[in-house]
């Protein structure tokens, strides 16, 4: 990774982090050529689209591929057992 | 046996989460107690804790928390939890809770904790004025844990934080972020007091299972790791143990 594409990586995970339609410390991000991709799970529909809006305005003029995922939640699991 | 339903990091935003709700309102036939790992809201804000507070409505158990790293963000901690203390939840920092189900009593002893890493690879309260408040803060956290855990007199004790005690539950993170993922100083404190199980959320990425160097279990709870609404922990007295109990009894007798 280039220089530049490491200080836009870190801009926006700090933008990801700090923007209040967002909040979140955990997406991953990649730039390759000048695509940047968005990936993990986000907890809603919103949430998925504000982080794909953000990152298009801290990097103007770059392509932004949103792969983020909504998470999955299933049934509560059987309990486990602890002895004391 | 006492029955514990645990989740962390439900980061709620101003709008109730329909499916959770569903799931939570049958919690009680699963559990005898709901415990939050912390990251109740996105960023602290109140419409978020007000939001979580109307879908607690439902759940027919008690309900005890900590915050996260998330609910302090916008500086209006107090008023969270004022706010979920006002819904019915029992907030924990530096405080404990006990309860008493079935003949048998559980003691939650809780802090949100926080990080420094863990040994061999952790900071010291060295240098600058900001590094020593950083380590020095979690001492503070990891002490009144152990005061409240060593004070509680009851059949099961519990520790409820949000930082991760140990290295196994994060597992799967980036290891150059474990420094502000937990701290060993809590699970020192831990093991040193003594508990039956340990909750913490926090490490989205991370493991559910672990254990503390003594053998203390604990459980990652953080909902994006889980992928369900809850899990649950049923506390069994050991046989043995409570055979040795009564003999004991029958002795002082």
């Amino acid at each position: 990774m280039n220089a530049d594409y490491q200080y836009l990586v870190a801009k926006i995970q700090g933008a990801l982090a700090e923007d209040p339609r967002v909040n979140m410390l955990d997406i991953k991000i990649m730039v390759i050529q000048n695509r940047v991709h968005i990936m993990g799970e986000v907890l809603s529909e919103e949430r998925r689209a504000a982080a794909g809006a953000v990152v298009s305005a801290v990097a103007p003029g770059i392509e932004v591929r949103n792969e983020l995922r909504i998470l999955d939640v299933s049934s509560p699991a059987e309990p486990e057992v602890i002895i004391d | 046996m006492i029955r514990v339903a645990a989740v962390g990091d439900v980061h709620f935003s101003d709008t109730p989460d329909k499916k959770l709700g569903e799931y939570w309102s049958r919690l009680h036939e699963q559990a005898d107690l709901f415990l939050l790992a912390g990251d109740l809201t996105t960023h602290g804000g109140l419409d978020q804790a007000r939001a979580l507070a109307s879908q607690l409505e439902s759940v027919q158990v008690p309900v005890l928390a900590v915050l996260g790293n998330h609910d302090y963000h916008s500086d209006q901690s107090d008023r969270i939890c004022r706010l979920m203390e006002e819904a019915g939840v029992t907030m924990l920092e530096g405080s404990s809770a006990i309860l008493a189900v079935n003949g048998e009593t559980i003691g939650i002893a809780g802090t949100s904790g926080f990080g420094g890493g863990f040994a061999g690879a952790c900071g010291s309260a060295f240098g600058e004025r900001a590094m020593k408040a950083f380590i020095h803060h979690t001492e503070r956290l990891a002490f009144g844990l152990e005061k409240s855990l060593t004070e509680m007199k009851t059949d099961f004790r519990v520790a409820l934080l949000h930082y991760s005690p140990i290295k196994d539950t994060i597992a799967g993170e980036r290891l150059e972020i474990y420094p502000f993922l937990g701290s060993y100083l809590l699970a020192e404190a831990i093991d040193r007091a003594g508990a039956d199980l340990v909750i913490h959320g926090h490490a989205h990425h991370g493991q559910e299972k672990g254990v503390t160097a003594r053998g203390i279990p604990v459980r990652n709870v953080a909902f994006p790791m889980l992928h369900r609404p809850y899990a649950v922990y049923d506390l069994e007295r050991n046989p043995a143990a409570i055979a040795i109990s009564s003999e004991s009894d029958l002795v002082r007798a």
